[in-house]
């Protein structure tokens, strides 16, 4: 035998992964530390392709860690922070047993904390990247917010939290940059646009509170004080980027309108209670009078004609319609109604709100004012006091943000049993089935007045009848020219799309047995009245 | 009273080195008060003591020796007593200080302003100075002496000089090196609780660009990683994300409020085919632990199989029937072989060979035939093509769909939470009577896991390490 023996597992996929108790012993960190300084940085473990040949020639289930990744970490400062935090942990336990009060002072003074920035810059080395996953952070911090202070999680945090879900809510009402909303069994969805990317981000109910012990909460409070570093920074950036002051300020003239109340909230808490209320515009810090609406420039794209062009020009215009949504509205929000969410929301289409005086700081006029347009209101009945405003359901508001135009306010009405409350996160492919809600707001949409609209489905439109005539006859030429193996191939797939078709059919039909029923059940209850 | 008689005198003073000194002692034992004289107890012995030995006085060796100096002594001892005791000379003293005129019994008016001293009950060891205290007094009113050392300054001259110096320069306004220093540097921001300004979740805190700042690249590469400031770079591998899945999964349209009718229908069917999975499974288990009543044993199967074999009459007949059938079948088995002859060897080859022959020409006609079956031959390959085109899409999407399963990483496998859906009856028709479904806090946590952020990881178990020891009561223990 010539030449050096090869061992086993001395090479290759095993040499390239770690198991975790090895990797936390060459950190020379204890399990949580090392948990969350993996969280903080971004490290994960890996699944390997081969787990014999990495564990060695067991199949025992371990946790892999790359040893690249683990060998960057040894380079990481916070580390040291770590272990320097121990070793006050220590100190400070022994001077609380020795009862060294005076000692316990100085090491609180003093006790070790650190700093996050340089991971961010790290992990985001650009504005854009950093925007993408902002939806994790959000999601994070906008469910910290409406935990109870109670002291299981640190208080500051929750605080932290509250303070970056309202600026960042702010912001977007500056920005006018919302898209869609939903409101769903688990939460409120709603989806933005930020400087072209799409974000989601989902917020909890108010009131809605079991908290699960199967969760582990330490390790959702190291995401959250990364998340917290991140959608600080990007606040910052985005603020910098209306031009409004950071951390933000009301603006003057409105903040003399907002009346001082003592009795709402502590006078540290009241400045962030009356940002929150989300009723006031900001401050920003080159203060500019009112523009009028300057004329886009045209500047053509290269490799585009005048179709596309102007096909995206519509596009445009459409947004700033929507932008514009409830400009010139005013409402008012009954007792009942989810104050925060739907202040939010008018504010972000250009209306104007406000609430009883008892609800929250910040109402800006009162329930008998006589230029109210809207009053929302959840309840069955209330007694109409004024005739020139609508009394309607919350979930008119929510269905004409979906819907990019203000719906009928008829079908919303107290008492009114409401249409579906569809999602807008669903798109419906050519051949799909359509409710017959959603045909119904798409005519809206086109400016027709439907009065019944059948269940049906998706037709495409023809612009040129005697076009597609055209087209339809070259089609059944080809096919009969076609040869046999080929004819064959073909009408396998057309009986696959006529089984789509077919579906859709059986489901309208269902629909229609179904709206029968209920209209006879209808009939059946007015002869009985 | 010990009286020394005369001998005993002589041995004592025998002690002593010289006479004078025996004198003396005589002389200091004398004085002491009480002690009678040596001298008249006993006769004044011998020569020893008649005639006393001339002293020359003027010598300054005897000055010391024979000069009796008790009464100064004892004038300084008394002058020195009165300045211990009373601070000074008494004849030095006014009278007022040493003598008072007796007026007779104070009024009872002045006794009761003397009341108790406010706080404290005038209990006798409460008030009283400590004892040590007391020790430690200075227990005589002289002065203690003036330390000159002590107020004594090298150069002191020098020193009054330097400083008039400074003094005249700083009227005039210049400030010597060290003071504008010290003048300069700023005051130490001591700013009480650094730390919790410092901390990371401080509601407070400030945030800044991070992203507009252009990181210092200044220094030599070399000078940076020698000294070992150069940061290091995050590899590549790391800002891939670790699944495809997004952030954010939005509910299906039936999990809205307010749900469209047939949407909902298909939420809760597939609730309801997790549910029927579920079952499936539980009636399997319960399928293969099911125990067939009639299989279970019963004292009378049981007898039997202990009594098997144990009765003979009745099997015997049986036994010699079975053993017929037998052997009828094995007398044909065992067959000895004959040895090969040649001719058999021969006729093998011969066979051998034309089996091969044929062999081979048949191959050769095949292959010739297969310049006929080209047609077919390609079909074939075709076919096998195609099969192993649709086997590699196959393996693609699976290896697609994978991915967006979530990876095992650790012991326990990822188990997706319960769908959140409403039934028919639960539907709120509006928000004010809608009741949230499902948790948030679990709903993200889940995420985390099935983006492979984090590994899932049951809750660690409380492991006592000492053995709890249970004792009762002595009270109990009596009553029972």
């Amino acid at each position: 035998m010539g030449g050096l023996q090869k061992k086993k597992f001395e090479r290759g996929s095993a040499t390239n992964y770690i198991t975790r108790n090895k990797a936390r012993k060459k950190l020379q960190l204890s399990l949580p530390d090392f948990r969350r300084l993996c969280i903080l940085k971004g490290i994960y473990p890996h699944e390997p392709k081969h787990k014999k040949k990495v564990n060695k020639g067991s199949t025992a289930a371990r946790t892999f860690y790359l040893l690249k990744d683990i060998r960057f970490l040894l380079h990481e400062p916070i580390v040291g922070k770590f272990r320097d935090y121990k070793v006050f942990v220590r100190k400070l336990k022994r001077a609380y047993g020795k009862t060294e009060w005076s000692a316990v002072e100085r090491l609180k003074e003093n006790k070790p904390t650190y700093k996050l920035d340089h991971i961010i810059k790290e992990r985001f080395p650009s504005f854009i990247d950093a925007l993408r996953d902002i939806d994790d952070a959000l999601c994070m911090c906008f469910l910290f917010s409406t935990f109870a202070r109670t002291g299981k999680c640190h208080v500051q945090t929750i605080q932290l939290c509250r303070r970056l879900t309202v600026e960042w809510m702010n912001y977007v009402i500056a920005s006018r940059s919302l898209r869609k909303v939903f409101i769903s069994i688990k939460g409120i969805y709603y989806q933005a646009e930020v400087m072209g990317q799409l974000i989601t981000w989902l917020v909890p109910y108010q009131f809605s509170h079991d908290h699960p012990t199967d969760v582990d909460y330490r390790v959702m409070a190291t995401f959250t004080e990364f998340y917290t570093t991140l959608l600080g920074f990007v606040n910052f950036r985005l603020y910098h980027s209306l031009n409004l002051v950071y951390p933000p300020k009301l603006d003057s003239k409105t903040e003399s309108e907002l009346k001082d109340e003592d009795d709402y909230a502590m006078n540290s808490e009241s400045y962030l209670e009356k940002l929150s209320a989300l009723s006031a515009s900001l401050a920003r810090v080159v203060s500019t009078a009112e523009e009028e609406e300057a004329q886009l420039d045209q500047f053509p794209v290269e490799g585009e004609d005048i179709e596309t062009m102007e096909a995206r020009e519509k596009e445009e215009k459409q947004q700033e319609a929507q932008k514009k949504l409830f400009e010139g509205l005013k409402f008012f929000l009954n007792r009942e109604v989810p104050r925060e969410s739907l202040a939010f929301l008018i504010r972000c289409f250009g209306g104007e709100v406000s609430w009883d005086t008892s609800v929250c700081i910040g109402s800006t006029y009162d329930v008998t004012d006589e230029t109210i347009t809207h009053h929302i209101v959840d309840r069955p009945n209330i007694d109409k006091q004024h005739i020139n405003r609508y009394y309607i359901q919350p979930q008119w508001l929510y269905d004409c943000v979906n819907a990019k135009i203000l719906l009928p306010v008829e079908d919303y009405f107290l008492g009114v049993t409401l249409p579906p409350h569809l999602s807008p996160f669903v798109e419906e492919k050519d051949g799909d089935y359509v409710p017959p809600e959603k045909l119904k707001i798409m005519a809206l949409q086109r400016g027709e007045k439907p009065v019944k609209v059948t269940p049906g489905k998706v037709k495409v439109e023809n612009a040129a009848r005697l076009e597609q005539e055209e087209k339809a006859e070259e089609k059944r030429l080809a096919i009969m020219m076609m040869k046999k193996k080929e004819k064959y191939l073909y009408d396998k797939i057309m009986f696959g799309k006529k089984r789509k078709i077919r579906e859709a059919n059986k489901l309208a039909a269902k629909r229609k047995a179904h709206d029968d029923a209920e209209k006879s059940d209808k009939k059946k209850a007015k002869t009985r009245k | 009273m010990h009286y020394n008689t005369n001998e005993e005198e002589t041995c004592f003073l025998s002690l002593v080195p010289n006479m004078a000194s025996a004198r003396r002692l005589k002389r200091v034992a004398a004085s002491q008060p009480g002690f009678i004289n040596l001298k008249s107890a006993s006769d004044s012995a011998g020569s020893a003591s008649s005639r006393r030995k001339r002293v020359n006085k003027n010598k300054k060796k005897n000055w010391n020796k024979h000069s009796d100096i008790n009464d100064i002594d004892e004038f300084l001892e008394d002058v020195r007593h009165q300045e211990r005791t009373t601070g000074g000379l008494l004849s030095e003293k006014s009278d007022d200080s040493l003598f008072f005129l007796d007026i007779g019994q104070p009024k009872k008016a002045e006794q009761k302003e003397e009341e108790p001293v406010e706080g404290k009950k005038r209990k006798g060891k409460a008030s009283r100075p400590l004892r040590i205290d007391l020790i430690l007094q200075h227990d005589s009113l002289v002065q203690p002496p003036k330390d000159v050392l002590a107020y004594q300054q090298p150069n002191a001259k020098k020193l009054r000089r330097i400083a008039q110096k400074a003094e005249q320069l700083a009227a005039k306004g210049v400030v010597p090196r060290r003071q504008k220093q010290l003048l300069n540097r700023r005051p130490v921001d001591r700013t009480v609780k650094k730390a919790v300004t410092e901390a990371n979740n401080n509601p407070d805190r400030e945030y800044y660009d991070i992203w507009g700042q252009e990181s210092k690249n200044t220094a030599d590469p070399w000078y940076l990683q020698q000294t070992g400031k150069k940061l290091v770079k995050r590899p590549e591998k790391l800002n891939e994300k670790p699944s495809v899945l997004p952030a954010v999964e939005v509910i299906a349209p039936g999990g809205s409020y307010n749900p469209d009718f047939f949407s909902h229908q298909a939420l809760l069917q597939e609730a309801h085919d997790i549910e029927v999975k579920k079952q499936k499974e539980e009636d399997k288990i319960a399928r293969q632990l099911a125990v067939n009543r009639a299989d279970t044993a019963t004292e009378e199967t049981v007898f039997n199989e202990q009594v098997e074999g144990l009765v003979e009459e009745e099997n015997e007949e049986e036994e010699a029937a079975l053993d017929e059938e037998e052997e009828d079948g094995a007398v044909g088995a065992i067959v000895l072989a004959d040895k090969k002859t040649e001719k058999k060897r021969k006729r093998e080859r011969a066979e051998k060979i034309k089996e091969q022959q044929r062999l081979a020409d048949r191959r050769q006609n095949d292959r010739r035939q297969q310049l006929f079956q080209l047609r077919s031959i390609k079909a074939s390959i075709k076919q096998q093509d195609q099969k192993t085109q649709a086997k590699q899409i196959q393996r693609k999407a699976k290896q697609e769909a994978q991915k967006a399963q979530p990876r095992r990483l650790g012991k326990l496998k990822f188990q997706p939470q319960d769908m959140e859906v409403q039934l028919s009856d639960e539907l709120a028709g509006s928000l004010r009577r809608l009741k949230p479904e499902g948790s948030v806090l679990k709903d993200r946590f889940k995420s985390l896991q099935k983006r492979n952020l984090i590994e899932p990881r049951e809750r660690a178990k409380f492991k006592r390490r000492l053995k709890l020891k249970y004792v009762e009561k002595r009270a109990f223990r009596e009553i029972t």
